[in-house]
């Protein structure tokens, strides 16, 4: 096997049974007092800020962060831990979701100081939320060819103009890190001429209009820049190392236990159901399931370590963000499979509830931060075929 | 090699240079096993890599054995290594039984109908026995008066059916008729442990499967340009890596879990059930990408192959394995119960 598609074992980490524990006992309380309630894919569909802010006080955002930019200090492995139990609970976590996996880590590393001491700690208290601005509407797979354009007026600010699409709960976020072009497109490097700026979603200009996704429900959005003026030291990072940065994020996007967990809820439900029948068949597809998600886990906790240890394990991370994906999906077929119960939002039985809410949300799984064919020719990158 | 620790790293380089001597063949009835590759191994103190020094024993650690059994399924050995190191020679020393000279082969039965009586007697009918005409010795499990127990048998003066697995590895029974036995109690996790040796070939020859149909991809030319320039056949391996390195991982959990005296069961259910799923993918995209040639004997692909398809089955197939890990994970609280089995 090439190294640069294995990791090392995860070593086992105390601190982070004992946090997740503390995690559990959390959610069990809050879902009895009704806080909140179990659905499929809440890191994309789970809108809650009070929920965000609950996680903020207890320390479970910006985990890993210095504690002068409000971070805890703890390992990649304990927050591994915390995101786990959040998503395997179906818990409302899409208001903060990106701020704290990716934007946070983002700003730490190329945010200007004042940016990391007014954000950061925001971010870390559950009540700073971010979207990504990276696809636009003739730009998703192909995410060099964007056309969003920001150019430099006499004042030394960023005029911005485009549009960006697919961005998440843009209309209850603060910021989006946007990808443009700060440079005229060069055919010789595609890559070049792009830079991120970190956008203040309040700033005059700019629109957000909704995008429903196939439940009808509104998480999508396309936002659109119409002669923004975004200030000069808003730029993110470094003018024109734009996809350096955003490829060193979509590693932290893609390696997380979101990446085959989304329907653990319809799992949870089916394996109660599976309990209350006994049915060999829905035992064995039980079983099936449950393996298959057991390597996954270990995959993610073997990320999880290698975070830890500093490195950025990109093509691994792609490598399980395809079979996590396909896992995701393939709870729903491999339920319904076995049990007959229409999918349905209105079912009285929440087994067909969550198998309506696990086939809506699927074709969203394997798209979103770059499809599996985009991570599939990373990993045929690894193997050394390209 | 006698010392007590060894490096694993040595043990593999020492079993591939054992290796090169002995290229894979085409099991018969006539040429059941590697018999020459085995006494090498013996030789080099390889056929008691993990089992304890003072039990007679080479030492070194399960990992040292785990590396000795993954990388014969790697080269395809046709020898009872699994069989021997991971599963009938601990259950024999967890039973209290003396551990048979490593250079004498051992396996394991876990299936048919035999029955010990109070004399230490075996009589009944062992099905499935891997290597069955080839070993010395047969770690059986038995109904005692008192439930099941494992009993010891020399096994080499008696005849075996010639079943053999899809690639030739003999898989006959054995016929007892009052034969004199040792018995011990039954260690707990034996089957659990026999699916997790299978496993551990699982995952290996997996491993080299897409280590090789890569590297043909990379020789092989169609249209001008060889087959891992065409994105197809990109998808195709890359789908084939993730499978494969899905399985290693939750194996060498399993193996660590093995390791730390931890409950095995579950943990040896899901490595199994994961690395027998993934055979559909490995093995039919590998031949799919090797074409024509992949699918003669004249190709080394059907070595690892046809073992894949025949170790799936054995020691509990996918099926049986996800039967025990979803009754397991069939409760209430199933995210509380997976967070614990690995």
């Amino acid at each position: 096997m090439p190294s640069t598609l294995t990791l090392a074992p995860a070593p086992p980490s105390e601190a982070a049974e004992a946090v997740r524990l503390k995690v559990r006992e959390f959610l069990a309380a809050e879902l009895a007092a009704g806080s909140f309630s179990t659905h499929v894919d809440t890191w994309l569909s789970g809108v809650d800020p009070e929920f965000s802010a609950k996680l903020g006080a207890r320390g479970w955002l910006g985990m890993t962060w210095p504690k002068e930019y409000g971070g805890h200090e703890r390992t990649a492995m304990e927050r591994y831990a915390v995101t786990e139990e959040l998503l395997a609970a179906g818990a409302p976590v899409a208001a903060h979701w990106i701020a704290d996996r990716q934007s946070g880590p983002n700003l730490l590393r190329y945010g200007t100081e004042a940016q990391r001491r007014e954000i950061l700690p925001k971010i870390a208290a559950g009540e700073c939320f971010f979207v990504i601005g990276m696809s636009e509407p003739d730009s998703g797979s192909d995410l060099a060819s964007i056309r969003t354009k920001a150019v430099r007026n006499g004042d030394g600010d960023w005029v911005v103009n485009g549009a960006k699409v697919w961005t998440s709960n843009a209309h209850h976020s603060h910021y989006a890190i946007t990808l443009v072009r700060t440079a005229p497109a060069d055919p010789t490097n595609r890559h070049a001429g792009m830079s991120q700026l970190l956008v203040d979603l309040s700033t005059p200009g700019i629109t957000i209009n909704p995008i429903r996704i196939l439940d009808g429900g509104h998480h999508f959005n396309e936002v659109v820049f119409d002669d923004v003026v975004i200030p000069g030291d808003m730029l993110l990072g470094e003018e024109g190392a734009g996809w350096h940065q955003v490829t060193a994020e979509l590693a932290f996007e893609r390696s997380g236990p979101e990446r085959f967990l989304s329907t653990f809820p319809l799992l949870a439900e089916f394996a109660r159901r599976a309990a209350a029948t006994q049915d060999p068949a829905q035992l064995a597809t039980l079983g099936r399931l449950s393996a298959r998600l057991l390597a996954l886990r270990q995959l993610s906790l073997r990320i999880a370590a290698a975070l830890d240890r500093g490195e950025l394990p990109d093509i691994p991370a792609a490598l399980v963000k395809d079979v996590g994906t396909t896992f995701e999906a393939d709870v729903a077929e491999e339920v319904r499979k076995v049990v007959d119960v229409p999918a349905s939002l209105d079912s009285p039985d929440p087994l067909g509830r969550a198998l309506a809410e696990a086939v809506l949300h699927a074709p969203g799984y394997t798209l979103r931060g770059g499809t599996n064919e985009i991570l599939r020719g990373i990993v045929a990158r690894g193997l050394g075929l390209r | 090699m006698s010392d007590d620790v060894y490096d694993t790293d040595l043990v593999v380089s020492t079993v591939r240079e054992i290796l090169t001597g002995h290229e894979p063949t085409q099991l018969t009835p006539e040429r059941r096993w590697d018999a020459a590759l085995w006494t090498e191994l013996a030789e080099a103190g390889l056929t008691g890599v993990g089992l304890p020094e003072e039990a007679g024993g080479s030492g070194g650690e399960l990992a040292d054995a785990v590396a000795v059994v993954a990388t014969l399924a790697s080269g395809a050995g046709a020898v009872p290594a699994a069989e021997q190191l991971l599963v009938a020679g601990p259950a024999v020393l967890a039973a209290g039984l003396p551990l048979p000279d490593p250079s004498q082969p051992l396996s394991v039965a876990v299936s048919g109908a035999l029955t010990v009586d109070d004399g230490g007697r075996l009589t009944g009918t062992a099905t499935d026995v891997a290597w069955a005409g080839v070993v010395h010795w047969l770690a059986v499990v038995a109904q005692g008066r008192d439930g099941e127990v494992l009993a010891l048998v020399d096994v080499s003066g008696l005849e075996a059916t010639h079943a053999a697995n899809l690639a030739g590895e003999p898989r006959g029974s054995y016929v007892f008729d009052g034969v004199p036995a040792q018995v011990g109690p039954l260690p707990a996790d034996l089957r659990a442990r026999y699916a997790l040796a299978r496993a551990v070939q699982l995952s290996a020859a997996a491993e080299t499967v897409l280590a090789w149909t890569v590297q043909y991809a990379g020789e092989r030319q169609q249209f001008g340009r060889p087959l891992a320039r065409f994105q197809g056949i990109q998808m195709q391996l890359a789908q084939m890596a993730g499978e494969v390195t899905a399985v290693a991982a939750l194996v060498d959990a399993a193996v660590q879990r093995l390791d730390r005296g931890e409950p095995l069961e579950l943990a040896a259910a899901a490595a199994k059930v994961r690395a027998g799923a993934a055979v559909e993918v490995v093995a039919r995209q590998a031949h799919q990408v090797h074409g024509a040639i992949g699918f003669t004997q004249e190709h080394r692909l059907h070595h690892l192959t046809k073992r894949m398809w025949s170790w799936r089955d054995e020691a509990g197939n996918e099926l049986t394995w996800a039967r025990v890990l979803g009754a397991a994970v069939a409760t209430d609280a199933p995210w509380a119960v997976l967070t614990t089995l690995v």
